[in-house]
């Protein structure tokens, strides 16, 4: 609280991402993890960021974060936190910001929490340093705040040790100690991933709820389309450390431009389709990001490749929708609508 | 066992693929003489599996933690069967149990018209060779210090099949097939390859001895979509080519859907349900079941389920409920379900439920 920027900036958006590389010195060569991603988000709006395993979506959201090691690791761009430029700011600097107003859900609820202390002194921890609260005081607002994520009994929780608590519960309490200063931006890495469906369904219920009372920024980043589609406003497909595809939620599903965005739905089986329902496989594999293709690096795997793509890499442009924008020489409207020109129904996606 | 005739019992699925399953039935010779109740073998299309009323316990100190307790099913060849539940509901106990792996505590397993858990030591490793199984994680479940080509060629080895050369075909033939090029990867060790490769690596091992049962536990848990929707296309490639029968356990109920003939869905070690795919999932009728599946997610924004949000979390297996082990979070629970364990009925043909007031009665 003791550094909110000052007034003339105010209007910045919560979080503006530009043009952020990332480079890990490897002893093969230079692996570049993050291409030039830009991006914006609103206060009280969720981002989902989707793509398989190196993609670089972690890669991303730790640098937004500023979690990366200092270390053989290059960052270049520009992260700005309601106008305050973050990207390679100092720890101390970071270190105001952690908790307060930026926070992260990881992954695992196995090993985020100390396994030696207990739940209370976790959540209490980040209350009484950030916050500067009283013993009473913090024990009284990590109660409630356990009441709030739908812990059951939080009284007894409070004194268990995270191996007495189930992944689910586990998650909840890492969700109460990131939501504890009430942060104004949350970062949630794969928050679901290696949850039960059940407990899936009510931890994605429970941010979302969360979100919207608290008018945070959300960034979801996750592999599964499925847990995107209906609980975010825009979505980034990331592929081999680019962006290839940004839109509305909604836009994305119904007018998809980048085949990678295609493929990636087709391959996935629903529960919607008959059993034995032939699913269409992406063949091949993403590039390697040490040696990446010249050109657009879906080209490889891409149905519709022609010579240019493999020459040529092709820029994020702007669709006819605003707010859409695609990495694709040949998108899939204009190919349908070639195709539906060719059979003479007239093209409607104009 | 009235149930099980029961299951058994609608074979259209089993009927066409028993003729086709026959030629394996020659080379399944080297389990013959292990099965030396062989003579009580069902005819074509018949259940190839058999599960009666198994539990599996485990003791930790003084507690004794019924992973799976009692639970009835029958597979029949050329059939996949899918396992579903939430973690700790015992369907990886239940996959073990049947390879072997896990000791069942009472229970019979009846393979191929033999009680697997009778089997002696020699007769064990007999029938190793007629059921396999694969496992999630695809890079720790092969050896890092041994070669592709070994890796596959050991279980041949083992078993003295074929001269040298023989096996070498055999495995070129088996890694191609997985879709690995064996005078690549050969000569590689497992680190060189990805998830989704390690995988079809396994599956080429798993495959080599030409088993009649293949037990898979989660194997596409661990991959990415796409490389997923490869590998479960693989696999009903595989088992049309090999005329393998299928026990299928994942927790995405979705891929099931995918690969299933049939569904059995498991909650704190007891079967809800078990039904053919396409019934089971247009119209369960255990409530766990469409809790199950309304809380599943869907990449469609159009798609908005109101999801049976279940009370709770699930109980300890050390400590279950009485009754109906669903009890404590059903919405539909009642005093009997607390006195009466609901035993697995029938309610349609080929579909079953252990439940007191299954939906849509």
């Amino acid at each position: 609280m003791t550094r909110l920027p000052d007034p003339t900036v105010q209007t910045a958006p919560l979080l503006a991402v530009d043009d952020l590389r990332v480079s890990f010195a490897t002893p093969q060569g230079e692996l570049r993890a993050v291409q030039g991603v830009s991006l914006t988000l609103e206060r009280g709006k969720t981002l989902g960021i989707v793509g398989e395993s190196g993609s670089g979506k972690t890669v991303l959201s730790r640098a937004i974060m500023g979690l990366l090691p200092q270390n053989g690791v290059t960052q270049t761009g520009s992260v700005r936190y309601q106008g305050q430029e973050i990207l390679n700011a100092p720890n101390k600097e970071l270190r105001r910001l952690w908790g307060t107003q930026i926070a992260m859900v990881f992954q695992d609820p196995m090993t985020s929490l100390n396994p030696v202390q207990r739940i209370g002194h976790q959540i209490t921890e980040t209350l009484k340093l950030h916050l500067k609260l009283g013993r009473d005081e913090a024990k009284e607002t990590a109660l409630s705040l356990l009441m709030q994520v739908g812990i059951p009994s939080p009284v007894e929780r409070y004194d268990a040790y995270p191996n007495q608590l189930s992944g689910g519960m586990r998650q909840r309490v890492i969700i109460a100690i990131a939501l504890a200063c009430a942060p104004r931006l949350l970062m949630a890495d794969e928050p679901t991933t290696g949850l039960d469906v059940t407990v899936q369904a009510q931890i994605l219920d429970l941010l979302s709820t969360l979100q919207r009372d608290r008018e945070m920024g959300m960034v979801l980043v996750t592999h599964d389309l499925g847990v995107v589609a209906t609980r975010t406003d825009e979505i980034i497909v990331m592929y081999a450390g680019n962006v290839v595809e940004r839109a509305p939620t909604s836009v994305l599903f119904s007018q998809m431009s980048m085949p990678y965005t295609e493929a990636l739905l087709r391959s996935i089986p629903r529960i919607g389709n008959p059993s034995h329902t032939r699913l269409q496989a992406i063949e091949g594999r993403p590039p390697n990001l040490i040696s990446p293709p010249t050109g657009c690096p879906f080209a490889p795997r891409c149905p519709y490749a022609q010579d240019k793509c493999h020459r040529e890499k092709p820029p994020l442009v702007e669709g006819a929708v605003p707010g859409h924008s695609y990495a694709c020489w040949f998108p899939l409207s204009t190919q349908s609508a070639v195709a539906a020109a060719g059979a003479g129904a007239g093209g409607e996606s104009a | 066992m009235t149930e099980l005739t029961e299951i058994g019992g609608p074979g259209e699925v089993a009927t066409t693929v028993g003729s086709g399953a026959s030629p394996t039935d020659a080379d399944a010779d080297a389990g013959a003489g292990a099965d030396s109740g062989s003579g009580s073998r069902s005819g074509a299309g018949g259940p190839l599996l058999a599960v009666d009323d198994l539990f599996v316990s485990f003791t930790r100190g003084h507690n004794t933690l019924q992973a799976v307790a009692g639970i009835s099913f029958t597979l029949n060849e050329g059939e996949t069967l899918g396992l579903v539940g939430e973690s700790g509901c015992g369907k990886s106990t239940t996959g073990r149990a049947i390879v072997q792996v896990e000791k069942p505590t009472s229970g019979k397993i009846t393979f191929d018209g033999a009680d697997v858990t009778a089997l002696n030591r020699n007769d064990l490793r007999h029938l190793r060779t007629q059921v396999q199984m694969i496992f999630q994680d695809p890079i720790s479940s092969l050896n890092p210090r041994r070669r592709v080509a070994d890796i596959v060629a050991e279980p041949l080895t083992i078993w003295k099949i074929g001269t040298k050369d023989e096996r070498d075909a055999k495995v070129n033939a088996m890694l191609e097939s997985v879709g690995i090029d064996p005078s690549v990867a050969g000569d590689r060790y497992p680190r060189e390859f990805s998830g989704g490769q390690c995988q079809r690596i396994s599956i080429a091992r798993a495959l080599v001895l030409e088993p009649k049962l293949l037990v898979c536990d989660e194997i596409v848990s661990a991959l990415d979509v796409s490389v997923q929707a490869q590998i479960l296309n693989l696999l009903e490639d595989l088992k049309r080519e090999h005329h393998l029968t299928l026990l299928f356990i994942a927790h995405d109920l979705a891929v099931v859907k995918n690969v299933s003939d049939r569904v059995a869905v498991m909650y704190l070690g007891r079967l809800c349900e078990i039904a053919p795919s396409d019934v089971l999932y247009a119209s369960p009728a255990h409530h766990y079941t469409e809790a199950l599946l309304s809380s599943a997610v869907e990449p469609n924004p159009e798609v908005t389920r109101t999801p049976v949000i279940l009370a709770g979390e699930p109980p300890s297996p050390i400590n279950p409920p009485s009754g109906c082990r669903f009890r404590t979070r059903c919405p539909r629970a009642e005093a009997r379900c607390a006195e009466e364990v609901p035993q697995l009925r029938p309610i349609a043909p080929g579909h079953q439920v252990a439940c007191h007031f299954p939906i849509g009665t």
